[in-house]
């Protein structure tokens, strides 16, 4: 039985987590890392976020064994991490910097990355050529990766992660600084890789394009565990702040006075403009099921209905400035 | 982007728990490959061919003196006790450091590569480099000092060889101990100067027990043992060596108060294999800050 | 208004001049260079000849005084010097602090030579490796500006090692001796050792600027220092030696070219082989008289020393405090020829002129100003 604050939804006990942390803490001097982090990673793709300072380049350090923890153990695949280097086999890892070997080509950066994993040249030399490909950087691979746009480096970054066929992907902070384009490549790259069977770890600010990777999130603060499952469980489990539900309508007053009889309505707001509403409610379930009927009742059109913060930058703010 | 098929899982053949020589030996051929690209080459070259463009300039300049004394002056008192540390320093000095200056390293620690391995293997390259500039340029100077001069009766080849086999085993020594001094002190660069300054440079000088703990005072013991610097005069032989490097030959002709030509070399590869394996084993147990805060 | 605004507010205050500008540049490089332990070790390490240099003004002025707190050191001084001098220590005074700041400031060229190794290199060349200059150059921050900061830097820590401890040590030595005629002999001396400082801080300040500027690396440029401050010492050393062994090995092949021997010369008679003796003997006589006049006389055209950096600021420091006159004045107690000689060959530095060390300090700096203006550009020629 875990301790966080807003517990989380237990899977099924032969699902092993692919990555462990018990009970880990990661000091750097006097400045907290992580602080008595105990979490179990699932397969699939998980959505790795907090503000600046989380610990979630220091969490992924840790899972690639990079780093030793100060406290606690940390194991991937049901393997200790730290000093295991046969483990890197089978996990692959997109750091955050931009740092390359600016010298080299594209090829010859991802074909070495093959070569130091332990592949022969003929399988480096397929499994570059593949991974190129599956990256789209075939085009761009005999050029130095000091001419390479943002979009590329990242690109390039993946291929490097990817070329050796890991089971476990981390990614720190994979579409920083790319475009909207090199974005959407990127996301549908991640995509693909969960939809074959991989496990990813995707640490990121852009909130709103995790979500749209994996409804599975880690959300830490201060290093600390915040919160972790799927977003809309834990938005539900945020007893503190009630729904907002946003109601679009002409007769916005007229449909405030008779929502304002209901019992778990707690609030209502007029938005500006006159033709919209805001209501705050603890039961959003029981609140869209009454909903069709009073309008029905009432003849009021509600043109449109939605929840303002049913998504993940709301549960982050919540979250995070609680 | 094209509809991509499927990153299939590489069966790779040597796939297990085992150190693999394909990595090590890519990792071994990418460092000599880092080696000849950025700018340190070019300083390197520039301070190797000092020896041999001062040996061009004094020809020209002092005929007199015989190539004997130039070979002493230029082969060593400049190379070995300047030039050899100071490369050993630029280089070694790095084999970890720049990776991590660079934030490259991460790309090496993911690998299955075990940390004392991927130490080892950029150390072995760095030799490589080391040793092969060390010859090279020793020979060059050797080339510059006595074509077309009179050599008296010197088998310049054959003193040629010995002088780069002792400086190659000096630099081996030297890049052995500024690998490790690179993984002790952050500021390797200040540190390595003031140890060639004042334990190389001081102490290799004072007849004190000292002086056992310097690479300088083993190669010159070797040198003085295997390559003689001793000059006719009017006024009776002059021995170079033993009066720049102050060894009592007057007294002690065979130097039996020194270390023996056996025991300088053993001192030199053993000592050189202990800092090597001390070295790794820091390494094995080390963390490298690539992004997150730097330890105090 | 009784609510205020706690948004942001734009600064209607006075704005410091321009001429002022360089002074924030500078307090950031010093503020950054003391944050380095090993830096500020060096500094109190670098105090320590100061100390030596205060204690010996001290003791000469009570010296002077005949002071019994000086009789312990009468000892020392006996030993080191002519009794001559210590007999008659206000006559030799302004050649005793000569030599004392002369010893104090070779030692401390060598500290100044370390510093600059630790604050140098990161001068500039970080600047250019996180992009910074944008950020300078896009305030009301000149080039010009720019540069004077950071050879602020160099000012203030060289002069926290050299002027200062010139100065204060002169303050204490004129305390010490409680004579007015100090001034009159020694001003020149405050004023030569202070000089020297600003040669020595405005030399190697651009010096190492100008390398700082060549590199992102900070790395490459403290390898590159060390190139000009060591590899260039060890150059000329090894220059002068070649040399010295072309001059003696001139002095052998005459030996050896003009030895009597040979069936001739048995064959000769005796008032010829004698004739032919004595003409050797004195050829050998008159070869030696020329190689000790020709060692003596070398230092005077000898160019070598002008490879090494730093002997070319300690030919400046020489010819502004006259220590070289100072050891003629002093060798003079010597009776002996010989002894006059030999200590002047082994107390006095280089004889060669010293406007040649200046050329070539001024040629450096000269270099240094072109790498400066090509290498750092203004806002609108940055990359």
């Amino acid at each position: 039985m875990c301790s966080e604050p807003f517990g989380k939804i237990a899977g099924p006990a032969e699902v092993r987590p692919i990555v462990a942390f018990h009970e880990v803490s990661k000091w750097y001097g006097n400045v907290i890392g992580l602080n008595k982090l105990t979490i179990r990673i699932p397969a699939g793709v998980t959505g790795l976020l907090g503000p600046n300072g989380a610990g979630k380049s220091t969490l992924l350090q840790l899972a690639t064994g990079q780093l030793y923890p100060s406290q606690g153990t940390v194991h991937v695949l049901g393997q200790p991490v730290w000093n295991n280097p046969s483990l890197n086999r089978r996990i692959g890892l997109c750091p955050e910097q931009d740092a390359f070997y600016e010298w080299m080509t594209g090829w010859d950066f991802v074909y070495t990355s093959a070569r130091l994993g332990g592949l022969g040249r003929a399988d480096a030399r397929d499994a570059t050529g593949r991974t190129l490909d599956a990256v789209g950087m075939t085009r761009h691979k005999g050029r130095a990766i000091r001419g390479y746009s943002k979009g590329m480096r990242q690109r390039i970054k993946m291929a490097q992660a990817l070329v050796h066929g890991p089971h476990v992907l981390f990614l720190d902070e994979p579409l920083a600084g790319t475009d909207p384009l090199a974005r959407r490549a990127l996301m549908d790259i991640i995509q693909r890789l969960g939809s074959e069977g991989k496990s990813v770890v995707v640490s990121s600010h852009v909130l709103h394009e995790v979500q749209s990777l994996t409804p599975n999130i880690i959300l830490l603060n201060r290093g600390r565990l915040l919160a972790e499952g799927q977003v809309r469980q834990i938005r539900d489990l945020i007893d503190k702040h009630p729904h907002h539900i946003v109601l679009v309508c002409d007769g916005s007053r007229k449909l405030a006075s008779r929502l304002v009889g209901w019992e778990d309505v707690e609030g209502i707001r007029m938005l500006p403009g006159g033709k919209a509403l805001m209501v705050e409610t603890r039961s959003p379930d029981a609140f869209y099921g009454r909903l069709p009927q009073l309008s029905l009742e009432d003849g009021t059109e509600i043109k449109e209905v939605y929840s303002d913060d049913d998504n993940l930058e709301a549960v982050f703010k919540y979250l995070v400035n609680k | 982007m094209n509809s991509a098929p499927a990153l299939a899982q590489i069966e790779h053949s040597s796939a297990g728990r085992g150190l693999s020589l394909t990595a090590l030996w890519t990792l071994y051929t990418f460092s000599l490959r880092q080696h000849r690209h950025g700018k340190r080459w070019i300083i390197m070259a520039v301070l190797m061919l000092l020896p041999a463009g001062l040996a061009l300039l004094v020809r020209n300049t002092a005929h007199d003196v015989p190539g004997v004394a130039l070979e002493f002056i230029f082969g060593f008192m400049l190379i070995p006790q300047a030039l050899l540390p100071l490369v050993a320093l630029i280089y070694a000095s790095g084999i970890i450091q720049d990776e991590q200056e660079e934030q490259t390293i991460t790309y090496l620690l993911i690998r299955p590569i075990p940390k004392w391995a991927l130490y080892t293997m950029k150390l072995l390259a760095t030799l490589t480099v080391a040793v092969g500039l060390t010859v090279v340029f020793t020979s060059l100077t050797y080339a510059v000092i006595y074509w077309g001069a009179d050599s008296h009766g010197q088998n310049v080849l054959l003193r040629c060889l010995k002088a780069s086999s002792i400086h190659a085993t000096a630099v081996i020594a030297y890049c052995c101990l500024f690998g490790l001094m690179s993984l002790l002190a952050r500021r390797i660069l200040i540190v390595g100067i003031l140890y060639i300054a004042i334990f190389e440079g001081l102490f290799a000088n004072l007849a004190f027990g000292v002086r056992l703990l310097t690479v300088i005072y083993y190669t010159r013991l070797i040198a003085y043992r295997t390559l003689p610097f001793i000059v006719s005069t009017p006024f009776g032989k002059q021995d170079f060596a033993a009066e720049a490097w102050q060894l009592d030959v007057r007294t002690d002709p065979k130097l039996l108060e020194h270390p023996q030509f056996g025991t300088c070399l053993t001192v030199l590869f053993v000592g050189s294999l202990v800092l090597t394996a001390l070295a790794a084993f820091l390494c094995s147990r080390r963390e490298f800050y690539v992004k997150t805060a730097e330890k105090a | 208004m009784p609510i205020f605004d706690q948004g942001y507010q734009h600064w209607s205050g006075h704005l410091s001049g321009r001429a002022w500008r360089w002074l924030a540049v500078t307090r950031q490089g010093i503020r950054g260079g003391l944050k380095n332990r090993f830096l500020r070790y060096v500094l109190f390490a670098a105090w320590v000849p100061a100390l030596a240099l205060v204690l010996m003004l001290c003791m000469w002025g009570l010296l002077e005084r005949r002071s019994s707190l000086a009789s312990t050191f009468m000892q020392y001084y006996m030993a080191l010097l002519q009794p001559g001098v210590v007999a008659d220590p206000q006559h030799y005074r302004a050649d005793i602090w000569r030599l004392s700041y002369g010893y104090f400031l070779e030692i401390e060229l060598r500290f100044s030579m370390v510093l600059i190794l630790l604050v140098g290199p990161n001068l500039i060349s970080q600047d250019l490796r996180f992009n910074a200059l944008p950020l300078y150059f896009s305030r009301p921050l000149r080039r010009i500006d720019y540069f004077l900061g950071k050879l602020g830097v160099i000012l203030a820590f060289l002069g926290m090692v050299v002027i200062v401890p010139s100065i204060v040590a002169y303050v204490l030595g004129l305390l010490f001796s409680l004579d007015i005629t100090i001034i009159r002999d020694t001003f020149g001396i405050l004023l030569a050792s202070v000089a020297y400082g600003l040669i020595l801080t405005f030399s190697a300040g651009m010096l190492i600027l100008a390398l700082s500027a060549l590199s992102r690396s900070s790395r490459y440029v403290a390898l590159c220092w060390v190139g000009i401050w060591l590899v260039s010492g060890i150059v000329a050393t090894v220059l002068q030696a070649v040399d010295s062994q072309q001059r003696r090995y001139v002095y052998y092949n005459k030996m050896t070219v003009a030895r009597p021997n040979g069936r001739d010369f048995d064959n000769l008679s005796r008032a010829e082989r004698d004739k032919q003796w004595r003409a050797y003997r004195q050829a050998r006589e008159r070869a030696a008289e020329e190689y000790r006049v020709a060692e003596l006389g070398f230092s005077a055209h000898d160019w070598r020393p002008l490879v090494s950096y730093t002997e070319n600021l300690s030919r400046l420091g020489q010819q502004l405090l006259g220590t070289d006159q100072t050891w003629k004045r002093l060798s003079l107690l010597d009776p002996d020829q010989d002894a006059r000689d030999q200590l002047l060959a082994t107390y006095m530095g280089p004889q060669y002129p010293w406007y040649w060390s200046a050329g070539v300090l001024t040629g450096l700096f000269g270099l240094s100003a072109c790498v400066l203006n090509l290498s750092v550009k203004s806002l609108d020629r940055l990359k």
